[in-house]
């Protein structure tokens, strides 16, 4: 293999499929990232075998070929390199890689192409474009909710379900439940259901980052594998099998108490009341007390540490309903805060039962379908 | 510190609560030596009437040592759950007259009655009030002292025993002090009774009379202290809600030696349970739950688990207690136990994270249990695994005396 590509190309490509490395492997290999050239281009590839990430890049290519090189050594290495050509050399059957850059050279212990994993490609099955802003969106509201420790595998992943052009995405860690719909330009030839790694799913929120190019999803026929192909990146996750629970029951319809209340305003309020929480339980205390004579409604976001003080802020709120009040783990608060902007509805029907947040879009606009329940912590009042 | 001290700081202490009860439902044997705490074998005096002091007999001494010095003593077994009524009415009757009341154990207790002079009367007065109400509404005696501070209230309350009254003016507390024996101050054990009696110091007047920095040079820091507080020094405030526990245990010990794993297990079944409504009461559960276990002649070894999700029912005590009990049992070879206990531990605000689709259930029958206990005393309402094990009627203690904090 012999081939020419621009420094920035290259630490670009290589800064993006780095994040599939395997860090630790039984397999050395994983720790490697694949070179190959692919039809005029240069083609980058790594795995941890749980998902793989390919990303390709301009190239002038002097002689076809492909060989593994560690990636932390030759990301660190590229990303030190000058802007300018980089020329990467490997004779056929060699194991050393000559690199040259500027009036700088070096070579680098290389590994088999033939002996890395194999880099699924799915080719077949249904495929689903998206837009990308609206996936964005929706991986970000809803992925954080997965669950991190796998004592049950399919609430590591996020469910995706389509149902004529709306696809939903669902997790849920066994307190909490995000559920978040995408609409699609048209219904996919056969309904789609998977569990996809949510890890899969951040790393492709990342890669999507600002862009704007539809990001085309295709499930293989066996449904084991998806593939999600934006322009020039592909990534590749191995399904999660199971059932994912039937969460809709989960969802109150109905509330007793509804509050509304600008999502910044929570959220200083709700990172104050963190401070103090992180000492004592954890605990972040809401309490609800609807509009009285002429008085704008008003929620209440307080904290206390038994050992530090205690900590109470006030925001204005509109609210339907009984007083009330409710208590949440700081963290699962924060979290669904964090995922909002504008205008927020908190519905609740009694402390001990799911809160539903759901964000309240602009007037004039479509209605935003994401819900998020959080389970409250029981608490001595 | 107050710029003109006034003697508001008021100790009072219930006349050998325990043998006081007993006498109510005892009558006839008022003027007996009459000791309360097992006579057995393993037996301690829990508290003894003033009569049986005259033999010598003392609270913490061995039951077969006491039962030695005084023969012909009536030895009465333990029952808190008739005791327990009486402390709650004292502590309350402290808590009329101010809310900076400092609980120092079920019969006794600090107060500081600043500022409420003017509207209750000064400190001796509201003392004597104390004592009055006491003997009225619970039909026992107090003793009570009053000073500028702790230390001194409390030393004049044990001279005021039984049934006496001690005012201690501010500026009379080294007066007070200096012809009482050195043992009267509360810090002076018998070792440093014994170091003192060496250098001849007998009375606090004496030690009281020795510069501070020569008896820093001879005990150190607790050299300074003694100085101090021999000339009644002592700037400790009155705390209020002190008495919060830090941890929640029971134990007990066995009368026999107890080799039976049902009977052992049914033993920590019981304790969960009490620690489960004494936590429920108290607002709190525990990031750790410890054992203690005992076996003949005198090997104790404890064990702790710290767990991730804070526990505070009683089925999520047993199992972190049998789990800990278990494993340190089979370590030692599963000899039988002289003692078993389980205790709770890194205690926080009650708080429990509930699961999509979780119902209360559990928490609301925790509940309950707690209120029928808090009503009806430990014993009304029991699990039937318990019953395999012979519960005492006094195997109790641990935290609900914050003394054993």
């Amino acid at each position: 293999m012999k081939v020419q590509v621009l420094q920035e190309n290259l630490q670009r490509g290589l800064s993006i499929v780095g994040r599939a490395v395997a860090t630790r492997s039984t397999l050395p290999i994983t720790a490697n990232v694949l070179l190959q050239t692919d039809k005029g281009r240069l083609k980058l590839a790594a795995t941890d075998l749980d998902i793989a990430m390919s990303a390709w890049v301009g190239a002038k290519v002097d002689e076809e070929g492909a060989t593994t090189v560690p990636s932390r050594l030759i990301s660190d290495f590229v990303s030190s390199l000058p802007p300018a050509t980089v020329q990467m050399e490997i004779p056929e059957r060699s194991r050393q890689m000559k690199l040259e850059c500027a009036r700088n050279e070096s070579s680098i212990n290389a590994m088999d192409a033939e002996d890395f994993p194999r880099i699924p490609e799915v080719r077949d099955g249904v495929a689903i474009l998206l837009d990308a802003k609206a996936l964005k969106r929706a991986i970000d509201r809803v992925e954080f909710a997965a669950a991190s420790d796998d004592s049950r595998p399919v609430l590591t992943g996020v469910h995706m379900k389509s149902d004529g052009t709306r696809l939903t995405l669902a997790s849920a860690d066994g307190f909490r439940l995000a559920v978040s719909d995408i609409s699609l330009p048209t219904a996919p030839g056969e309904t789609v259901e998977i569990i996809v790694p949510a890890r899969a799913l951040r790393e492709l929120g990342r890669l999507i980052g600002d862009g704007n190019e539809p990001v085309e999803m295709r499930i293989n026929g066996s449904r084991t594998q998806v593939l999600f192909a934006l322009t020039e990146v592909e990534l590749v996750a191995q399904l999660i099998q199971g059932t994912f629970p039937n969460y809709n029951q989960l969802i109150p319809t109905e509330y007793n108490t509804r509050c509304i209340v600008d999502v910044d305003e929570f959220k200083r309020e709700a990172r104050i009341a963190a401070i103090f929480a992180r000492d004592g339980s954890g605990i972040i205390r809401l309490q609800m007390a609807p509009s009285q004579n002429g008085m704008p409604g008003e929620l209440k976001v307080s904290a206390r540490a038994d050992e530090i003080g205690d900590n109470e802020g006030k925001i204005d709120a509109d609210i339907a309903g009984d007083a009330s009040k409710i208590a949440f783990n700081a963290r699962y608060l924060q979290d669904v805060l964090n995922a909002l902007t504008g205008k927020v509805a908190l519905e609740m029907t009694s402390p001990s039962s799911q809160g539903v947040f759901r964000p309240i879009s602009p007037e004039g606009t479509e209605p935003d379908t994401y819900v998020h329940v959080v389970m409250p912590m029981f608490v001595q009042w | 510190m107050p710029d003109s001290p006034a003697p508001t700081v008021i100790h009072v202490d219930l006349d050998a609560f325990f043998v006081s009860m007993e006498l109510l439902r005892h009558p006839e044997l008022r003027g007996l030596p009459v000791i309360v705490g097992g006579p057995g074998a393993r037996g301690v005096v829990s508290t003894c009437s003033y009569e049986a002091r005259t033999f010598g007999v003392r609270s913490g001494m061995p039951g077969s040592r006491a039962r030695q010095l005084c023969p012909q003593a009536v030895f009465l077994p333990g029952d808190f759950r008739f005791y327990a009524p009486a402390s709650r009415a004292f502590h309350a009757i402290l808590r009329d007259y101010t809310p900076l009341v400092e609980p120092a154990g079920a019969d006794e207790a600090y107060l500081d009655v600043r500022g409420c002079e003017r509207i209750l009367g000064d400190g001796p007065w509201i003392a004597s009030e104390i004592r009055r109400r006491v003997r009225e509404e619970i039909g026992i005696t107090a003793s009570a002292g009053v000073s500028t501070n702790k230390l001194v209230s409390k030393v004049a309350s044990d001279a005021g025993k039984p049934d006496g009254l001690v005012v201690v003016p501010p500026g009379g507390e080294a007066e007070f002090f200096a012809p009482r024996p050195i043992r009267d101050l509360p810090m002076v054990g018998p070792k440093t009774a014994e170091a003192l009696a060496a250098i001849g110091v007998t009375t606090i007047g004496q030690l009281a009379a020795i510069p501070a920095s020569v008896l820093e040079g001879r005990f150190g820091r607790h050299g300074r202290e003694l100085a101090e507080r021999a000339r009644g020094v002592f700037d400790a405030p009155v705390l209020a809600g002190r008495g919060e526990a830090k941890s929640v245990s029971r134990e007990m010990t066995f009368s026999h030696d107890e080799p039976d794993r049902a009977r052992l297990r049914a033993v920590i079944r019981g304790q969960a349970e009490r620690i489960a409504a004494e936590l429920a009461q108290a607002g709190k559960s525990a990031r750790t739950v410890t054992l203690k276990l005992r076996f003949p002649p005198f090997e104790t070894l404890t064990r702790s688990a710290t767990v991730a999700r804070p526990v505070g029912l009683a089925d999520e005590l047993f199992e972190a207690g049998t789990r800990l009990f278990e494993e340190a049992w089979a370590a030692n070879g599963r000899r039988p136990v002289r003692l078993l206990g389980i205790g709770a531990t890194n205690l926080q605000e009650r708080a429990r994270q509930l699961g999509l689709g979780e119902t209360l259930e559990a928490d609301r029958l925790s509940g309950a249990v707690a209120e029928v206990r808090a009503k009806f005393g430990e014993g009304a309402l029991r699990r039937a695994a318990e019953l395999g094990a012979r519960v005492p009627r006094y195997g109790a203690g641990g935290a609900s005396d914050p003394r054993l904090e």
